[in-house]
């Protein structure tokens, strides 16, 4: 009824854009990083060109990959802070099984069975033996950090490759592959998390375990596919910075943990599990990375940088959380109401 | 109760349960037939809830057969339950608040494109649901978010949910507890289609006038036993309530009665979350219950009254204070604690010793200047382990390696340091054994000859009888009776609890 009287007083084309957004649910986030291009364009000149923006997205492909990946965990109630480790991991094999002169076919599929292996252990060990997810992916935090710097000697390996070097500095009509990479990843989780009943289970483990399971849900199962996803997109960034540099560094997945969940939860996943999704987590990313373009641009040093996109971080997690609070004791008292 | 054997579909005989301490069941039948609704009746705890989940799968059975639709079946999860045409309704809400509707009523067993394994249809989820609704009556967009919906509503969500399989039997648990008398009637009619299409359903209720509206047949249960069947045609009121409550008062212990003094605490029509209305009273040197069905409101209502949960109307007052307001930090000031329902989570800190629980609640009053010292600890730690006769060596001891009814004692202790005079009790003598139940209850006597004031909540009526001065009885939040000490009896208490009070 009130699109409808909407309806007459707005340009049609107005309209159709609400309906889109509705119909492919564009998180709050989005508008957010439209207005932060905005103030940034104002106070840089420099900040609003093609080759920046462009610049922008193909920064936040990594990011967005692992953090892709986390979201599902995330979505389910769970964490993984193992992510950054399997980067770096994934990272340094690459140029180190390339210079081993090995078919380009191993050298791309051994980082990802590694990925996928360490996500088996992790929801393995969580889902089916019960153990503590903090405790899980700590363990194999500590445990593939390690083993990067030590499969690397603690140095960044360089290789070189026309193949890797294309994937990731190539460009394909004008846009960087691995932008067009990204954006296929990002597709294909996409329609599986709204399409598919792999991706219902997810949210209905999230909303509640319980319910899940009394509903005939194979929690464990869904769990264990989950982090074994989480691995093998934590893999592939890796993969993915090894292409863009033709090397790998052992710490380059460092910041990736913490960045990744910053963007999972500015995307509207909650900790808690149940709602939120990859869109999300999608601008999450980019909002991350347009702030650290536009502070730099503004010529802000790097230390300050870090505070500041900690404090954008705080203050909408928190916003978000107070938005919640107040729907719940609305909630509560209209349900209070509707009972007596 | 004679029964059609060609149309059982359900037949359980001889079915045991064990959980670590204590037998939930033991060797309890039922026979469902098709088409005919089975009311099952009990107290709080007879075990009604553990046999569902056994029949439902989420429990396994230690002992006895389950026939199921003409073959002996051992169902060991949920889903092979579901896909034998059992689905259960369950007593708190099991939908997901943020999924649509339509998600929710196909949580688990969304229908999926043709030839598309995995792939949901979500068009066909969508026009199914709103299909089935329709059936059954209800106006609701399946595309609507499950937390804008009201609580009666969501119920009606759980029921449609339960049928949108195909079904052989129903069990619905308690499913009018959050139900207008609009949606009670629906959810009967409902009721009455499923038995026309050879549907059997389980029904649990306490509700008589409900069970005489719908029911066929009536199975009593009691202490994890079962009592009898009988049809529900002939069933009076009479009997069903002997039945539940059986003849099993024992003297565990002996009150000495004192005339009471001055009222302490009074409440004047106090509502809040679950319960409204609310008049009662305590008096020094009183116990006074708080008893009925569990469910009806009273663990809320202890909640709202010590400040956990908002008071929505009216007041109360505590020693002639009125309060309208209250968070807990000013009821323990203006003399009132409440000894939470669950021990092990809300009233101890189970790995550290026993003298450091019992200070805990005080540790501004105990120790000056905010130092902790180790005299007044033990000297208080010793205390209370003599005065209460708490089963340990030296209040050294780590809490959690004590017994339950010790555990209970040390909560008490902790209270009872902070000087309040007002004492809630919720459940306090759950899940210890019958010795140190005793001793709890001679405690709770001790406690009021020295001018204590106690509200008890328990949902035993043999406690309630044995020790209550006063007993209030609770039904959907609202206080249907008021018994004295010479009133008293199970069969009064359960009537106004089930709502009958006015026939006695």
């Amino acid at each position: 009824m009130v699109e409808k009287s909407i309806n007459k007083n707005v340009p049609e084309i107005l309209c159709s854009i609400n309906r889109f957004i509705n119909k492919v649910n564009i998180p709050g986030i989005a508008i957010g990083d439209a207005l932060l291009i905005v103030f940034f364009s104002i106070m840089s000149d420099r900040f609003l060109s093609s080759y920046n923006l462009l610049s922008i997205l193909r920064n936040s492909c990594t990011l967005m990959i692992a953090a892709v990946g986390l979201t599902w965990v995330i979505l389910m109630s769970q964490n993984n802070v193992s992510v950054g480790a399997v980067v770096s991991m994934a990272a340094v094999m690459v140029p180190i099984l390339n210079n081993k002169g090995l078919p380009m076919g191993i050298v791309l599929v051994m980082p990802m069975l590694m990925g996928l292996l360490v996500g088996f252990i992790n929801g393995f060990l969580i889902a089916k033996m019960k153990f503590d997810y903090w405790v899980v992916t700590f363990g194999t935090m500590s445990l593939m950090t390690g083993l990067a710097l030590v499969v690397a000697n603690g140095e960044t390996i360089s290789t070189t490759s026309k193949f890797l070097n294309f994937i990731g500095n190539g460009k394909f009509a004008g846009i960087y592959i691995i932008i067009w990479l990204t954006a296929i990843l990002v597709s294909i989780m996409l329609l599986i998390q709204r399409k598919t009943k792999f991706g219902y289970n997810i949210y209905s483990i999230g909303g509640s375990e319980n319910v899940a399971a009394i509903s005939g849900i194979n929690v464990v199962d869904t769990r264990i596919k989950v982090h074994m996803i989480s691995g093998l997109l934590a893999a592939i960034a890796g993969m993915a910075t090894a292409c863009m540099n033709v090397a790998g560094s052992p710490t380059v997945g460092n910041d990736y943990s913490f960045n990744a969940m910053a963007a999972v939860v500015l995307g509207g996943t909650a900790f808690a599990g149940g709602k939120g999704g990859i869109i999300g987590t999608v601008f999450g990313t980019l909002m991350l990375r347009i702030l650290a373009s536009g502070l730099s641009m503004m010529d802000i040093d790097s230390t300050w940088q870090k505070a500041i996109i900690g404090l954008v971080i705080v203050t909408l997690i928190v916003a978000d959380v107070l938005n919640d609070q107040r729907k719940a004791v609305k909630g509560s008292r209209r349900i209070y109401r509707d009972v007596i | 109760m004679t029964v059609d054997e060609s149309n059982v579909i359900l037949k359980m005989t001889g079915i045991t349960k064990r959980f670590p301490g204590t037998l939930a069941l033991d060797k309890v039948q039922l026979t469902c037939e098709r088409g005919k609704v089975h009311v099952l009746l009990g107290e709080n705890g007879a075990g009604k809830s553990t046999l569902m989940k056994i029949i439902s799968g989420e429990y396994q059975r230690d002992e006895g057969t389950v026939w199921f639709n003409g073959r002996e079946v051992n169902f060991t999860n949920v889903r092979q339950a579901m896909a034998a045409g059992i689905s259960m309704i369950h007593q708190e809400l099991s939908l997901l608040p943020e999924r649509t509707i339509a998600q929710n009523i196909y949580l688990g067993h969304e229908p999926e494109k043709e030839g598309f394994k995995g792939i949901v249809d979500q068009k066909k989820m969508v026009t199914d649901s709103k299909a089935l609704m329709d059936s059954l009556g209800l106006d609701m967009d399946p595309q609507t978010s499950v937390k804008k919906l009201s609580i009666a509503q969501q119920q009606m969500v759980e029921v449609v949910k339960a049928l949108s399989q195909e079904v052989r039997l129903v069990i619905m648990d308690e499913p009018t507890s959050s139900l207008t008398s609009r949606e009670i009637n629906k959810l009967f009619e409902i009721v009455e289609r499923l038995k026309q299409n050879g549907t059997a359903i389980i029904y649990i209720s306490h509700r008589m006038d409900e069970i005489k509206r719908i029911g066929d047949s009536i199975t009593v249960m009691r202490d994890g036993q079962y009592i009898d069947t009988v049809s529900a045609a002939e069933a009076d009121l009479d009997t069903l309530i002997t039945m539940m409550v059986g003849r099993k008062i024992q003297k565990m212990y002996e009150r000495n009665y004192r005339e009471p003094g001055k009222v302490i605490f009074e409440t004047d029509n106090l509502c809040g979350l679950r319960f409204r209305d609310v008049n009662i009273k305590v008096r020094e040197g009183e116990i006074v219950s708080l008893s009925g069905l569990i469910g009806a409101g009273r663990t809320e209502f202890a909640k709202a009254v010590f400040g956990i949960d908002p008071i929505d109307a009216g007041c109360f007052k505590l020693y002639g204070r009125q309060i309208n307001r209250i968070d807990p930090t000013n009821a323990i000031k203006y003399s009132m604690c409440l000894l939470p329902e669950d021990r092990k989570k809300e009233g101890l800190v189970l790995q550290t010793p026993i003298k450091e629980n019992l200070t805990a609640a005080c540790l501004k009053k105990t120790f000056k200047m905010g130092i902790l010292r180790n005299k007044p600890e033990n000297e208080i730690g010793e205390k209370y382990v003599r005065e209460l006769r708490v089963a340990t060596p030296n209040a050294d001891k780590i809490v959690g390696e004590l017994s339950g009814g010790n555990q209970q004692k040390v909560v008490i202790g902790k209270w009872l340091e902070t000087g309040c005079k007002f004492l809630i009790f919720d459940e306090p003598t759950r899940g210890i054994d019958v010795g140190a139940k005793c001793e709890i209850y001679i405690l709770l006597d001790s406690l009021v000859h020295q001018g204590y004031g106690i509200l008890l909540i328990t949902s035993e009526l043999n406690e309630v009888i044995g020790i209550s001065d006063r007993v209030y009885v609770m039904k959907d939040g609202e206080i249907t009776g008021e018994l004295t000490r010479d009133e008293l009896s199970q069969d009064r208490i359960m009537r106004y609890a089930v709502g009958e009070g006015e026939v006695v």
